[in-house]
């Protein structure tokens, strides 16, 4: 069953066409990478794709099913996740509160006021986890908003594991980051691919992250699709490198 | 090391209800039993306040009608109805809830100033109300010829005609109200409405439904407003349309902002000094109310995190 | 009962116009800052004092002038000193800064004032009415509707057509790009604020006239104020004077038929829009 498919997505805000007609399929466990210039339309593509905003027409489907119009609350439940391009946290809450809040967001737990033990023990259990997993044991009672950039979106995309995703949509996992963080987050990202079988959509700039993650490549220029398939690929063709690599490089 | 853990955590705690529980020991040196009657029971509708503002990080500016609903319900009950002091506190209540509850839907998909603007105004329906239904109200002049009733518990009667015994029931309201208030911030539940406060974005697409939850804490916060305003009505034995005017809320909006909003017991400290502030001031001064204007003003510019904020960045329920 | 009728509609339009005045102020200063004034009640009656002190040395074409402009430089020095200073804090802290700033002007107005109304004096040449049939269009009931709608107008052509209108529009809508662009933001609220605060002063002098001048004047006119811009849609200016407009004649109209939901009625509308357009009528999306 193929994970994610849209069809013919268009989004216009008023005369502006954002997005003009593209489709895309990612299969389960694929990493897909979306690059291009700035203004090429990938964030408001990304915003459609997680239910922020609706598509003027086209389709998207999650797992065969149309999603096009449901809602950001509901994509979470059907097993989408995503995080932003600006950290999305909750800062003056401490990590390991960051992740239960998530955990308990992802078993339906969120209205409870009393929980049984039976609960209470696998919420820490899955936190436990989640902390060990990625790395953040040791500042686990510290407030997120006193981390590092780094670490901050590495809780960030912890959260969004929570919710145990089969799509997880990362927004410029790596923006504003040095070399060292970004190297950190780009190890996490392929070690939580690998062990929890992800499919994975991402914006990014760094071109090092993109060619070293991704199974697949779009490339996006003024809001069309210029190109797509494997980083060779991608790396061959004349087009891109004319309008996109060309100029960035 | 856990023993002194554990003892910084609830020492204040502990102090405080010593404190609370042996006042009508002490006050008299100072003041009298119904100031801190009035003090308990404005802390409870400040902390209710809270519940929305601090902990769920939603600015209202229209509790008092709540507060005053719950008056208006306890002694229009005691006055109409019943002469039952438990039913006058449960006939507020539920009218204060009711209310907040019917409101809800029309707002709770606003934000920031714009929720705060109608939170007033649609306050200021129930003043109006208030004001112009004077043959069941009494309007300007006030709800009076009614009075607090003795608790009948059937194997007891409690008098509470003495401000001491009045002062233990307001206490034990305030017990059992704080204690549903903590139990449910420290569940789940109250978990995600930090993380409303904290980040509603992320909150959305952590699958919180937000709006939902936003109507609950506000009819929950509601209903500890208006269970503190029947308070306030058998305080008194009267009630009259100020105690639903804005002015009324933001006094309490003061109180949890002076006391220290990311606190739960922060409120009740803003009420202390806010009330006993204004009682010494009023009986000094006819110009209080300047006073308190300045120190609003001071407040903002000079205590923007409150007592207990600049304490501690955070202290636990 | 047509002339009943017709009397308070035209009341209705005099009160909108108020409203709408004092509305208008408050929505300049919220767009532009996301600042609530809840002072601005105490401005309107500090331009109402103002004017009362002043008729005896300038009359009343002379106060009518100059009150609302000390009352606007009350305001800027109000600005420069206080309200500057919660300028990107949570909103709850401006709130509570104006409504402390509301309590020590109702205070001091009645220090300096007295608690009573204090009689208004009204050229006699504008309060004689100007037809025997319909006794109430008296030359001040027309000339205040007169004097609000080239003030409204006015607000509206120096917005359109002067620098500092296209600066404060430019502003309202992404205030960051307009200082980048070398605009200095501090002067442009500041005097923002001002202008702001000359409409509340002039609708202090227009009021004066009608009402006469108490100290709560202003704490009973700032709720019909929100409600028109919640009403009229926050944001929205033109919003802002229908709102005004209409809850004015709304209530006008129910005093007649059924006078003890005459403040209520507002509230009925402002629910009501509330139902159907979350932003008002003019609001627009995703602005506060």
């Amino acid at each position: 069953m193929t994970r994610l498919k849209v069809e013919n997505l268009t989004k216009r805000f008023g005369n502006l066409v954002a997005v003009a007609d593209i489709s895309m399929v990612v299969e389960p466990g694929e990493i897909r990478a979306v690059i291009g210039p700035n203004g090429a339309g990938k964030t408001t593509f990304f915003n459609m794709i997680s239910g922020f905003l609706t598509p003027t027409t086209g389709r998207i489907l999650f797992e065969n099913r149309d999603i096009s119009q449901v809602a950001p609350s509901q994509r979470v439940k059907l097993g989408m996740a995503r995080t932003f391009q600006i950290t999305e946290v909750f800062p003056e809450l401490s990590v390991r509160e960051n992740l239960q809040i998530a955990v308990e967001a992802a078993l339906g737990y969120g209205l409870s006021v009393r929980m049984s033990e039976d609960a209470a023990e696998e919420v820490h259990a899955e936190v436990s986890e989640l902390l060990g997993l990625s790395g953040l044991t040791d500042k686990a009672d510290r407030f997120v908003g006193e981390l590092s950039h780094g670490d901050q979106r590495t809780t960030e995309i912890m959260m969004a594991l929570a919710l145990k995703p089969r799509l997880l949509l990362l927004d410029e996992p790596t923006a504003g980051m040095g070399d060292q963080e970004t190297f950190d987050i780009a190890k996490l990202i392929r070690k939580l691919h690998r062990q929890q079988g992800l499919s994975i959509v991402l914006i990014e700039h760094d071109m090092r992250i993109v060619f070293n993650l991704a199974d697949r490549i779009m490339v996006l220029a003024e809001g069309r699709m210029l190109a797509e398939g494997t980083p060779k690929e991608i790396a061959a063709n004349e087009a891109v490198q004319k309008a996109y690599l060309g100029t960035a490089g | 090391m856990l023993n002194n853990g554990s003892l910084t955590r609830y020492a204040p705690s502990v102090i405080g209800w010593i404190v609370l529980v042996s006042l009508p020991e002490w006050i008299n040196v100072v003041a009298y039993t119904d100031l801190g009657s009035r003090v308990v029971i404005l802390g409870l509708a400040a902390m209710a306040l809270n519940f929305l503002l601090g902990h769920t990080g939603v600015l209202s500016f229209g509790h008092a009608a709540y507060f005053g609903l719950g008056a208006y319900g306890a002694g229009l009950t005691l006055r109409y109805l019943a002469p039952s002091t438990g039913l006058a506190i449960l006939v507020g209540t539920g009218v204060g809830m009711m209310a907040a509850m019917l409101i809800g839907p029309l707002i709770i998909r606003l934000r920031g100033v714009y929720f705060a603007m109608v939170t007033i105004a649609f306050g200021q329906i129930f003043y109006f109300i208030a004001f112009r239904w004077s043959t069941l109200t009494g309007g300007d002049d006030g709800l009076t010829n009614w009075s607090r009733q003795p608790i009948n518990l059937g194997f007891a009667t409690i008098d509470l005609k003495s401000p001491v015994a009045f002062y233990y029931l307001v206490l034990f309201v305030f017990a059992v109200a704080t204690a549903i208030m903590a139990k449910l911030l420290n569940s789940p539940f109250g978990r995600s409405l930090l993380a409303i406060r904290e980040n509603e974005r992320r909150a959305l697409f952590l699958g919180i439904p937000v709006n939902l939850r936003i109507w609950l804490s506000w009819t929950v916060s509601c209903g500890f407003a208006s269970v503190a305003g029947a308070m306030y009505a058998l305080l008194n034995n009267f009630v009259d349309p100020r105690t639903l005017h804005w002015s009324q809320s933001g006094a309490f909006v003061i109180m949890a902002v002076l006391g220290g909003m990311r606190s739960f017991w922060g409120p009740l400290i803003g009420a202390a000094i806010y009330v006993v502030l204004q009682d010494y001031l009023s009986s000094r001064t006819s110009n209080w109310m300047s006073l308190v204007g300045l120190v609003f003003v001071l407040v903002v510019l000079f205590f923007p995190r409150g007592v207990l904020g600049m304490l501690g960045r955070r202290t636990q329920a | 009962m047509t002339q009943l009728i017709l009397f308070n509609l035209f009341n209705g339009l005099i009160v909108g116009a108020f409203y709408a005045l004092m509305a208008l102020g408050l929505s300049l200063i919220m767009n532009l800052t996301g600042v609530i004034n809840f002072a601005h009640g105490g401005f309107l009656a500090i331009g109402g004092y103002l004017a009362y002190t002043l008729i005896p040395y300038l009359g009343f074409w002379g106060a009518l002038a100059v009150a609302p402009v000390m009352t606007a430089f009350l305001g800027l020095v109000v600005e420069r000193f206080l309200i500057r200073r919660v300028y990107g804090h949570d909103p709850l802290y401006s709130l509570l800064l104006t409504f402390g700033l509301a309590f020590i002007i109702e205070d001091g107005t009645r220090y300096i004032w007295g608690a009573q109304a204090v009689p208004y004096e009204v050229p006699s040449s504008l309060t004689t009415p100007l037809s025997s049939e319909y006794f109430f269009l008296t030359g001040y009931r027309l000339f205040m509707v007169a004097l609000a709608a080239i003030s409204v107008s006015g607000l509206f052509a120096l917005l359109k057509w002067t620098r500092l209108g296209m600066r404060i529009r430019a502003g309202t809508l992404d205030l960051e790009t307009v200082s980048v662009l070398g605009v200095n933001t501090a002067i442009l609220r500041n005097l923002n604020f001002g202008l702001g605060i000359y409409l509340a002063g002039l609708a202090g002098v227009l009021a004066a006239g009608q009402l006469g001048v108490e100290p709560t004047i202003g704490s009973s006119l700032i709720m019909p104020s929100f409600v028109s811009i919640i009403v009229g849609g926050l944001g929205s200016l033109p919003g802002t004077l229908f709102g005004g407009l209409l809850i004015g004649v709304a209530s006008a109209l129910t005093s007649v038929f059924y006078p003890s939901a005459t403040e209520a009625v507002m509230y009925v509308i402002m629910a009501a829009v509330l139902l159907v357009r979350p932003r008002g009528l003019f609001g627009q999306e995703g602005r506060f």
